[in-house]
């Protein structure tokens, strides 16, 4: 385990440069560059909240920063998963040519997908400054922690759908019908006190771990409020069975994804 | 003291008829429990016992499909062995498919870096290889293209110069002498025998019986995935050719 570890970490050269590459590499030719993964929240959160405040009956102020946040960390969500499906079909060629921990080819996934998060959440931290304030420093700082936990549910994650897409190679359609479904159970556009007079759908609702990931970084970066204890700690059992789930899938796959190219 | 160590070890591969297979037809076949045979195994090596010791030129011959280059990728630890057991003390560098495995949209230069970052460079110690590597390739301003406009001779040229870049402990070669054109050719194949000769050993397939006699002083015949003979070179290509003649000969009567 610490072996695999520390051969993960002799290798950083390598997979740092690629996520380098990869980000590099989608940017190309294009005058704004990175600006294009800021726009894109952006631009889906002008789109939404010109539609959605209304019907919520939502002051923009406060609904723009909970929808940016949504979806970035949607976005995230998406793209490890989606990506993770190509992860190892991605490093192929360099797996059939060099024994190498496969977790790096993930790990590729999760970063680059992480950089655009990164990114999504600086401009709701400076949105939510500009319009409210100065927030709460010490609940931001909770971010932090949040950011690892991330990291490492979106690694697990990667890692689970990229040996899962080599075994079986309809998981990605699979997938895609049940991420359509997740994004709607998890209170991405809507806040789950709506759901106050359906108690049972708001208790299912909170049980989605995305639900509680994404409370994790609400709580500090909207309200200026440490997160709750509950959701802190459904947000580390997640990324204890997370991480459990993905250490299994190695176990029983490093050997033998090899067979699966 | 032996360097790689191969005890009984053999090799089945479960190879799919129909590519691979689905999770949908997965749980149908589960559920409904028809015997359909999807998957047919197939045996690439069987009992293999090899010891590669210090200072060994170990060359292997054998038909096509014969499992050659799957013994190199189990030697280099890229299938594990299903059977039988595995041992290796040192560091092995192998080069086959040399010609995979560049980042497309990437300049020749990046992928210098990637490649030898993979093989365990850090940023210090590859940048005084990158110039040479280059020298060597003599790409010029090629390097600053990305590799999707390269030629397939080009990408040869880049991937034999970086992959030849190394200080070797155990060398392992899956015919990458016939890399490139004929100047290269020659470049390469020099470049291969001073690697040959810094290396602690070296394990190379290849079907030019008139270079491995000249690099190998020990051969593995093998056949159908099972070692036929093993000895000094020149024995066992003599049996070789002496089979290979002998089988011309069954087919023109």
């Amino acid at each position: 385990m610490t072996g695999y570890v520390s051969e993960i970490w002799r290798l950083r050269y390598f997979w740092t440069a690629l996520v380098r590459n990869d980000l590099r590499s989608r940017y190309r030719r294009s005058i704004i560059g990175i600006g294009w993964s800021l726009l894109h929240p952006i631009a889906m959160t002008v789109v939404l909240c010109a539609v959605l405040c209304p019907l919520f009956r939502q002051p923009v102020r406060e609904y723009a920063p909970f929808l940016l946040s949504g979806l970035t960390l949607w976005g995230f969500v998406m793209a490890v998963v989606t990506q993770g499906c190509h992860c190892f079909f991605q490093g192929e060629s360099y797996i059939r040519q060099h024994p190498a921990p496969l977790a790096i080819y993930p790990l590729r996934t999760t970063l680059g997908a992480g950089f655009h998060f990164l990114l999504g959440l600086a401009i709701a931290i400076v949105f939510v400054w500009i319009v409210n304030g100065m927030g709460n420093v010490p609940a931001l700082l909770s971010l932090i922690p949040t950011l690892l936990l991330l990291f490492l549910v979106g690694w697990s994650l990667a890692v689970c759908m990229g040996v899962a897409n080599v075994v079986f190679q309809d998981s990605q359609h699979l997938i895609d019908v049940v991420m359509q479904i997740l994004f709607y159970v998890t209170p991405i556009l809507y806040k789950t006190d709506r759901l106050a007079d359906r108690p049972r759908l708001a208790w299912f609702v909170n049980l989605n771990p995305f639900a509680v990931l994404l409370e994790l970084v609400r709580q500090p970066l909207l309200y200026g409020e440490l997160p709750s204890l509950r959701a802190a700690s459904l947000g580390a059992l997640t990324g204890v069975l997370a991480v459990a789930a993905a250490a299994l899938a190695l176990k029983h796959f490093e050997k033998r994804m090899i067979f699966y190219l | 003291m032996s360097l790689i160590q191969l005890n009984d070890v053999g090799l089945r591969f479960r190879v799919r008829r129909f590519g691979r297979i689905s999770l949908k037809e997965y749980l149908l076949q589960g559920v409904f429990r028809r015997s359909k045979q999807s998957t047919f195994e197939v045996q690439a090596l069987e009992n293999i016992d090899l010891t590669i010791a210090e200072g060994d030129r170990l060359g292997i011959i054998g038909h096509n499909g014969a499992g050659k280059s799957t013994l190199l990728k189990l030697l280099a630890g890229i299938y594990p062995p299903t059977a039988g057991r595995r041992q290796v003390h040192g560091r092995i560098s192998a080069l086959f498919d040399i010609a995979l495995g560049f980042e497309q949209e990437a300049s020749g230069w990046d992928n210098i870096m990637y490649r030898g970052y993979l093989q365990g460079e850090t940023p210090r110690s590859i940048r005084a290889k990158m110039q040479p590597i280059a020298d060597f390739s003599e790409l010029g301003d090629f390097l600053n293209m990305p590799v999707r406009y390269y030629s397939a001779g080009m990408m040869v040229r880049l991937a034999f110069s970086i992959a030849t870049a190394i200080e070797p402990e155990i060398l392992i070669i899956d015919e990458v002498l016939s890399a490139g054109d004929m100047a290269f050719q020659s470049k390469a194949r020099e470049r291969m025998q001073t690697l040959m000769s810094s290396a602690r050993a070296v394990i190379v397939v290849s079907h030019d019986l008139h270079s491995l006699e000249l690099l190998c002083d020990q051969v593995l015949w093998l056949d159908h995935g099972k070692v036929r003979l093993t000895g000094p070179t020149k024995e066992v290509i003599a049996a070789y050719k002496q089979q290979v003649e002998e089988g011309s000969q069954r087919r023109a009567a």
